[in-house]
């Protein structure tokens, strides 16, 4: 039962990337990406003491947060409509996300034996699953809004795993401001895109 | 400011800032962006000699280290050659920036990029500079792409690719920690190796993830680009002989030299294939820088005595290759008022625009690497290694070459190709001779006096010890 709370915020997060990766409603992928980054925190907990842990839920609630700031000034935040049929391409999507999560389930024992020993398990899911997802949200998309999140999710990914092989502040430093401007050319390239649809 | 982290670094990243407030004073803004980095530069090569300076009998001492989140951040004395070139480019850019209608954010961000390029060669550990590099692939978002415009494919792609790449330099580290004292950990060095050669490939755009290039020179002002992926190109390219200096594993593999001899190789193969067949003179843009990018790769794998000299002749020459093709394909866009630059608008360019298509021209034979011009005694040199090299890597150099030589020969038959209609005026500034005419004098005199170009540089590159050695 502790093991299974324990792995909890695992399968809710990458639940949420694969909603982020699936669906296309604004609204629903910013809370999405937002549980995504809430869930990060009792993960890192068990490898950083609380203070550290803390940056990088902090930067994501600011990413999403300059994120959602930009989508209101633009009109793009609508009520979530759960009700929208999948089409096809979100099926495929959801196929893909959920075969690549599943293959890596299997293979994450001789993974952390031979190539990450010090990672424990469930740390080692969670951070190439969100790898893996933001790769094929990268690669399966080409608006900038999405292009952001599978950026994120897959810096979030790599953050996650690097932090339980090795720790520095200089380059936590870094990967926030990583963060943050990638948040505002997410932004930016938002404005862009619904300037140059006006015109 | 007595310390050469915080007049290098920071100092330039605050007046970029600040320039960025002074953008709606245009002329002002790009008076002080030329200076500003031209300052950098001169003080650069003053110090390059000890840190301590007399000057008009007062004495000027600076610090060169600085204690950033618990690490030393260091700009020594050794360093300062790579620092003045990299300031010096900036300046190179800037001074002209105002003749052309580039993004008004150019002149503050390139300072700013390039302050972040100089950390890039500084920060220790050196591998957190892949963060930097991701850092500024981000700052120049706004370049690449200017409002008014959706955002396009190749910025896109171009920022997929560097952030896939900054993991894969990071993660090397990790993996080869402690290699140097178990040296049987064969496994871990081939794994470390493939991280490294990866994440290099994605950053500097190598054939096969070259995608990204000749779009990125279509979606972009030629005078930004130009700018952006040559400072990027000689970073990068500085960046990993940083890589085979400090790691001993990395430099000692026998088949890193292999690598790099078949990955410089199918850049050039490719990029002049690929060249030979495009119609749109911005993408061929791309091809161009495709192709450097394979003759610096293949320079660095030739790991004997003097290589580093060889790539010293070669940085200056290429820059100033990448800028003159920037100034004419910039003139060009402004003179045909086009932004595409296609195989049709040449046509008959030379009896509309003789000056600009003679620097086309000589631009094109210059970054070729034809004789009597600057890039020629760097290609020589190179070209003549490889007659001893395998033949399948003598085959793709020729054959990209043949292709570049193709390239040009179509662009001559389009430019003199007489014009269908007749009423296209002649209008070019006659005030261009003066230029076109310094710059033609200038590639042809570094192809005629190559110490001309290598002896300001000659202790660019002396901060690699383990590597001259």
């Amino acid at each position: 039962m502790k093991e299974l709370l324990q792995s909890l915020p695992v399968y809710i997060a990458l639940l949420a990337a694969l909603l982020n990766l699936v669906r296309r409603q604004w609204t629903l992928n910013l809370l999405a990406l937002l549980v995504q980054f809430v869930c990060v925190f009792p993960v890192l907990l068990r490898v950083l003491p609380l203070q550290l842990a803390l940056i990088h839920p902090f930067t994501g609630l600011m990413v999403t947060l300059i994120l959602y700031l930009t989508l209101l000034s633009v009109g793009g935040i609508k009520a979530i409509n759960l009700r929208v049929p999948l089409s096809s391409g979100e099926i495929f999507r959801a196929l893909t996300g959920i075969f690549l999560i599943a293959t890596l389930r299997v293979f994450i024992p001789q993974l952390q034996q031979s190539v990450f020993p010090t990672v424990p398990g469930d740390h080692l899911f969670f951070s190439l699953g969100l790898i893996l997802i933001g790769l094929v949200q990268m690669g399966t998309i080409r608006e900038p809004f999405y292009l952001a999140i599978g950026l994120l999710t897959f810096l979030s990914g790599f953050e996650m795993l690097y932090s339980a092989l090795e720790f520095s502040y200089l380059l936590e430093a870094l990967l926030v401001a990583v963060n943050l401007l990638l948040a505002i050319v997410g932004a930016f390239f938002i404005v862009k895109n619904t300037e140059s649809e006006l015109v | 400011m007595n310390n050469t982290v915080m007049l290098w670094l920071v100092l330039p990243v605050l007046l970029g800032l600040g320039l960025v407030l002074l953008q709606r004073v245009s002329k002002l803004s790009n008076i002080l962006g030329s200076l500003f980095p031209l300052f950098f530069a001169l003080l650069a090569v003053l110090f390059s000699n000890g840190l301590t300076l007399n000057l008009l009998g007062r004495i000027f001492v600076l610090d060169d280290s600085l204690l950033v989140f618990g690490r030393t951040i260091q700009v020594s004395t050794d360093q300062l050659g790579i620092i003045a070139f990299f300031y010096f480019l900036c300046f190179a850019w800037n001074l002209l920036s105002g003749l052309f209608k580039v993004s008004k954010w150019f002149t503050s961000l390139s300072l700013i990029i390039t302050a972040l390029w100089v950390s890039v060669q500084v920060i220790n550990p050196f591998l957190y500079s892949a963060v930097v590099i991701e850092l500024i692939a981000l700052i120049s978002v706004p370049l690449l792409s200017p409002r008014g415009t959706p955002a396009k494919s190749g910025v896109i792609r171009f920022l997929s690719m560097q952030t896939i790449a900054m993991p894969l330099i990071l993660m090397s580290g990790w993996m080869v920690s402690g290699i140097e004292t178990s040296p049987s950990a064969e496994a871990l060095i081939y794994r470390g190796a493939l991280l490294v050669i990866a994440g290099f490939s994605l950053w500097a755009g190598i054939f096969p993830l070259h995608s990204w290039l000749p779009m990125l020179t279509d979606e972009t002002h030629p005078w930004i680009i130009t700018f952006l992926m040559t400072i990027m190109q000689i970073g990068v390219a500085v960046f990993f002989l940083k890589f085979l200096n400090q790691y001993a594993w990395l430099r000692n593999l026998e088949e890193i030299k292999l690598v790099l001899k078949w990955i410089g190789g199918l850049c050039i193969v490719s990029a002049g294939v690929l060249a030979a067949f495009q119609k749109n003179l911005n993408r061929i843009l791309g091809y161009l820088y495709l192709s450097g990018t394979g003759y610096i790769v293949l320079s660095m794998a030739f790991q004997q005595q003097g290589w580093l000299e060889l790539l010293t002749l070669y940085l200056l020459p290429r820059a100033l290759s990448y800028w003159v093709i920037g100034y004419v394909f910039s003139l060009m866009r402004e003179a045909l008022d086009s932004e595409q630059l296609d195989f049709a608008e040449l046509t008959g360019l030379i009896l509309r625009f003789p000056l600009i298509t003679v620097l086309l021209l000589c631009s094109l034979l210059n970054i070729i690497g034809m004789p009597l011009f600057s890039l020629f005694p760097a290609h020589r040199i190179i070209w003549s290694i490889l007659a001893s090299e395998s033949l399948p890597i003598r085959l793709l150099i020729g054959v990209g070459l043949i292709g570049m030589i193709t390239l040009f020969l179509r662009i001559l038959a389009k430019v003199v190709q007489p014009p269908e209609a007749t009423d296209q005026d002649k209008n070019e500034r006659k005030v261009l001779i003066v230029p076109v005419s310094l710059i033609i004098l200038f590639m042809v005199l570094g192809g005629l006096i190559p110490h001309l170009f290598s002896a300001p540089l000659q202790n660019l590159l002396i901060s690699f010890q383990n590597l001259l050695r």
